[in-house]
């Protein structure tokens, strides 16, 4: 068990935290506050390689793992965890047709979404509830060699400023009348689709979220991903492993903003002619803090490492997501217990970390989801 | 001109913005900086920029030197990733407590063993030391030309480059006959961030430490021993003061700071 | 005389005159030369030491501010930007006339010449003094700022000679004496030119606004000051106290400041006026060194621990926009009442 990263990935994260103290931090209170995507920093971000940092150099991407996308999650979290968001789901699209798309679509399409040229969005979730997957009322239908699919998607991020977006729809039942589903690749400017309402988030602003409306939307054959009836195994492979990684990173970097801010907070301010660092029970606060951030680290990096080696690591995202989330609210609960009565000012990124926080709970499955899914394996 | 062949000298400093956590040791008397990290001096990025526009318009080389500790080589591989071709580091006990005028010496000894190097860049001054010596002292060591303040840099004819130079109440801009030295000031271009591509890339670059014993050094200019100035007492300034609060409505506060401007003797 | 074992000060010339700075210089020389003459039993003399095409006038200057003697040093070829020249010729002097202690102002000029000096004559030199005094042994004690001014450190040069020090402008107060004007010396070096360094041209800029360094009232302004608009508010209230408006590095990058001789600190200007108003500025150590010895000094910060509130004899805990407003109104209230 080696449980360093290597000095390449420590690089990384230097560059990357260099990029984001510089572009990033300084814009993140406004862009929470205006619910404003920067899809300039997006592109940016898409330049040096983030956006398809785990996509091969032969398709346009950096050429490295899912670890490395973790960092680059976690180091963008610890400033805007909304634009982590924007860049999270992005990927997943990306690794939707990386890891389930044929050689054409690879070449197609991932050059443009790996150096960010063009925004990718994954849209499975549907009114009829995100938890109960496979309850699809999208539909897809074969007539005269096209596929056309109707329906509404809602919770879909990136819904009005994606180019490329991969959907799901039911377009059949198995011999014991299960949906089965087929996941499609569509394109922007597609005339029968179009980004509905843009919901108002409390939490992970910044990062476009909404309906997306399917309205006899024709696409060929070849758009099909992963293979007729195969959009349940792209819809969750992709969300139960590249979701889960990547809000257990925005979850780390959320986690350690309010861990470095506890710790300045503590020591400025000054009770009783002393900084209350002194005292114990903001210390104590804050050993429960940094707990859960190694606690949180080790569990995901774990998963990412197994995911990077190609084994199998469905249920170790699963605990790191559900660890991960929930040891971000606590954190930032406690930051702002921390602060006293500047926790809940808006000119601290206190109350911010804790929206944010809270956000990241739903997202790629709930905390009670991971759990049915933990007890489950757990008791065989 | 095509192929310039370009030296850029990077000082790895303690990062600047955590200069608050800087302190000293009330009983040893030494300098406390522990935990804060040691990053690429700012300005030497824009001189790795300079030299790497330049590079991208006229090809050429570029080579980042640096005269540190051995662990310098994580700040020259950020250099690498950043663009640089190859680094040297030049490391060696013998170094330790060199001044500005010893650095210098030991800095131009490496470009020299470079081979003909057409022009060598660097900050304007370092974030920590922050004499702004070393790059004049370094262009007399060679013996080429120097100029500092550079905030334009452009190749010309033949063996010539136009430097703008930026002073108090003017721009002076100068054609220098290379090889030659030129420092930069933050003015000159905005450093690129470094992409996930040129991570990569560092790590296949070539990287190479040189001690004393390879370079062409000047004995007499070594090291501790070989630094005219002597390093004397540290300290640190109080500069605290008492600071009350002014407390009130806007136009109470505005009354009470006026109030103590004229207590301290305007005529409002 | 000679010059031998003398304590030069090295003139930067300006276009009328001579940089405030060599004043400065000259009037602490007067004081380090006196101290040299207690420890060693020998006042050396104070030189001011000016270099160019030709002879300055106003040289009475020079005297009254603590020049012992004056060294005019002319050639034609001694134009303004050619610093290489100017250090050629001064290194020249400075071997056949061995000083044993040389100053200079750490200007744009000062700061390329003297390093060149420097490695030119093979000796040790002390950048950006905050202090300069002399020891018990009768060297010169440097006293230099290291990490953006946070840490002072004591510089000696014990071996070496000359002793050089660099001092940034407004470090010391020019104080002027009652000694006579003297006559001035000329030498007039040899020096050749080559084809290595031509000045192509020289732009001036002009500098609106009152000189930092002169006004009795300075606003400071930093990144919380939030706007270009919000900056002009800043410009009105100097308007009204007759002030002259500083800036951080930040709010010099967000362009709301006209360059960077207006930017307060370790890389720009050192200001000690009356009163220093600051608003929106964090208190880093590379602004907070640039204006210690300010007179009065009051911030303005929405922080209620910003670092700059310890540097501060009042603090307001308020947004800029709001109490630069307010300022107005009340200035503008007095004046009509
Ligand atoms: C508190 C303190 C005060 C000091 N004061 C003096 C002093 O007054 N006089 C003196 O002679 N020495 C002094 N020193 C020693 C001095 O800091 C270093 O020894 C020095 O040589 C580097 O100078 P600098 O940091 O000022 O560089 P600067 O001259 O400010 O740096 C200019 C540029 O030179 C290049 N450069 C500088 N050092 C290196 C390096 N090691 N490797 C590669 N490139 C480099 C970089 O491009 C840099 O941007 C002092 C040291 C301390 C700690
Ligand atoms: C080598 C080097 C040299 C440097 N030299 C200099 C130098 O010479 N001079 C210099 O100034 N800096 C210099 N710097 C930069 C310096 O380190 C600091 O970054 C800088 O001084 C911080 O400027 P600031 O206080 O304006 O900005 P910040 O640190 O961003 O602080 C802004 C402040 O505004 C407050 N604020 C926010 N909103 C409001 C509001 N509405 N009303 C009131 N207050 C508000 C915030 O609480 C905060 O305290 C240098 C840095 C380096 C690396």
């Amino acid at each position: 068990m080696d449980f360093s990263f290597s000095k390449e990935q420590e690089l990384l994260r230097k560059t990357v935290r260099e990029f984001v103290e510089a572009e990033v931090a300084p814009m993140a209170a406004k862009w929470d506050e205006e619910d404003h995507c920067p899809v300039e920093v997006f592109r940016k971000m898409g330049e040096l390689g983030f956006a398809g940092v785990f996509v091969p150099a032969e398709y346009g991407g950096a050429g490295l793992g899912y670890t490395e996308r973790a960092i680059i999650l976690e180091e963008v979290a610890r400033h805007s965890a909304g634009l982590a968001m924007f860049l999270m789901t992005h990927q997943l699209c990306v690794a939707a047709i990386l890891e389930f798309g044929n050689e054409d679509q690879k070449k197609k399409y991932l050059p443009g979404l790996a150096s960010g040229k063009k925004i990718g969005a994954l849209s499975v979730t549907e009114p009829t509830g995100g938890s109960d997957l496979a309850n699809h009322q999208t539909t897809g239908e074969l007539a005269d060699g096209w596929w056309v699919l109707n329906g509404r998607k809602c919770f879909a991020s990136n819904s009005s400023n994606a180019d490329v977006t991969v959907v799901t729809a039911k377009t059949g039942t198995d011999e014991k009348g299960r949906n089965v589903l087929t996941a499609f690749i569509v394109e922007s400017g597609n005339p029968g689709l179009s980004p509905g309402r843009k919901e108002s988030k409390f939490g992970l602003r910044v990062s476009v979220m909404g309906d997306l409306v399917l309205n006899n939307c024709k696409v060929p054959p070849e758009s099909i991903l992963g293979g007729q009836g195969k959009g349940q195994r792209v819809a969750l492979g992709t969300i139960s492993e590249v979701g889960r990684a990547g809000m257990s990173a925005i979850s780390l970097g959320i986690i350690r903003a309010c861990l470095e801010d506890m710790v300045k907070f503590a020591k400025e301010r000054n009770l009783y002619g002393k900084p209350i660092s002194t005292l114990q029970a903001v210390q104590f606060s804050i050993a429960e803090t940094r707990v859960d951030y190694e606690a949180a680290r080790l569990l995901t990096y774990k998963a990412l490492a197994l995911k990077d080696a190609k084994q199998r690591c469905d249920l170790d995202f699963t605990i790191a997501k559900y660890f991960s989330t929930e040891a971000a609210v606590r954190a930032a609960k406690r930051n702002m217990d921390n602060m006293g009565g500047y926790g809940v000012l808006n000119d601290y990124p206190a109350g911010r970390y804790l929206r944010d926080a809270l956000a990241t709970l739903p997202s790629a499955g709930t905390s009670n989801i991971m759990k049915v899914i933990v007890a489950a394996n757990t008791l065989g | 001109m095509s192929g310039l062949k370009i030296a850029v000298c990077i000082k790895p400093v303690p990062s600047p913005d955590q200069y608050h956590r800087v302190g000293i040791d009330p009983r040893t008397k030494t300098l406390v900086r522990e935990g804060i990290p040691t990053v690429i001096n700012p300005l030497d990025k824009n001189a790795l920029e300079a030299a790497l526009q330049i590079r991208e318009k006229c090809g050429g080389t570029v080579a980042a030197i640096s005269m540190a500790p051995p662990a310098a080589e994580e700040n020259l591989r950020e250099a690498l990733a950043m663009g640089a071709d190859e680094a040297y580091l030049l490391s060696d006990r013998a170094f330790a407590g060199s001044d500005t005028l010893a650095t210098s010496m030991v800095l131009a000894a490496a470009v020299k063993k470079l081979g003909p190097v057409d022009l060598v860049l660097t900050g304007n001054e370092s974030a920590d030391g922050g004499t702004a010596q070393v790059s004049a002292q370094l262009g007399e060591w060679l013996g080429y030309p120097h100029l500092m303040h550079a905030c334009g840099l452009e190749v010309m004819e033949d063996g010539f480059i136009r430097v703008d130079t930026a002073r108090e109440d003017c721009r002076v801009a100068y054609r220098v006959k290379l090889p030659a030295v030129v420092s930069v000031v933050r003015t000159i271009n905005k450093p690129r961030f470094t992409s996930l591509m040129g991570v990569i890339a560092a790590g296949k670059k070539p990287l190479s430490v040189w001690t004393s014993g390879d370079l062409p050094v000047d004995e007499n200019f070594l090291g501790l021993e070989g630094s005219p100035t002597k390093a004397g007492d540290i300290y640190q300034p109080d500069l605290s003061r008492r600071c009350e609060l002014l407390e009130g409505s806007a136009g109470e506060i505005a009354g009470a700071v006026l109030q103590k401007l004229r207590a301290a003797g305007l005529q409002l | 005389m000679d010059g031998k074992n003398g304590l030069w000060v090295i003139v930067e010339r300006s276009a009328n005159g001579f940089r405030k700075v060599a004043l400065e210089l000259l009037s602490r020389g007067r004081d380090l030369a006196g101290r040299l003459g207690e420890v060693s039993g020998s006042r050396p003399g104070v030189w001011a030491v000016v270099t160019g095409p030709g002879s300055a006038p106003g040289t009475e200057e020079l005297y009254r501010y603590g020049a012992d003697e004056v060294l005019m040093v002319c050639h034609p070829l001694l134009e303004e930007h050619r610093t290489d020249l100017h250090a050629a010729v001064l290194a020249d002097l400075i071997r056949e006339r061995s000083p044993g202690i040389v100053l200079f102002g750490a200007t744009a000029w000062g700061s390329e010449v003297a390093p060149t000096v420097a490695a030119r004559v093979k000796t040790g030199l002390a950048a950006h003094c905050a202090d300069l005094r002399i020891d018990g042994r009768g060297l010169l004690v440097q006293c230099v700022p290291a990490f953006g001014g946070k840490v002072l450190g004591e510089i000696l040069c014990p071996d070496r000679r000359p002793q050089m020090a660099s001092v940034r402008p407004g470090v010391f107060q020019a104080v002027p004496g009652d000694a006579p004007a003297g006559e001035p010396l000329v030498v007039r070096p040899e020096l050749d030119d080559d084809d290595r360094i031509k000045v192509l041209e020289v732009q001036r800029r002009e500098i609106t606004g009152k000189p930092l360094e002169e006004a009795e009232v300075v606003i400071a302004g930093g990144w919380g000051v939030g706007s270009r608009e919000n900056w002009q508010l800043l410009e009105e209230l100097a308007g009204l106290l007759g002030a002259a408006v500083g800036c951080t590095r930040p709010a010099l990058d967000e362009g709301w400041t006209e360059g960077e001789h207006t930017m307060i600190g370790t890389s720009g200007k050192t200001v000690r006026p009356k009163v220093y108003l600051g608003f929106g500025i964090s208190g880093a150590t590379h602004h907070v060194v640039g204006m210690k010895d300010s007179g009065l000094v009051i911030s303005v910060n929405t922080n209620p621990n910003a670092e700059i509130f310890q540097f501060s004899d009042f603090k307001v805990v308020a947004d800029a926009r709001a109490v630069a407003e307010a300022l107005i109104a009340e200035l503008k209230a007095g004046k009509t009442s």
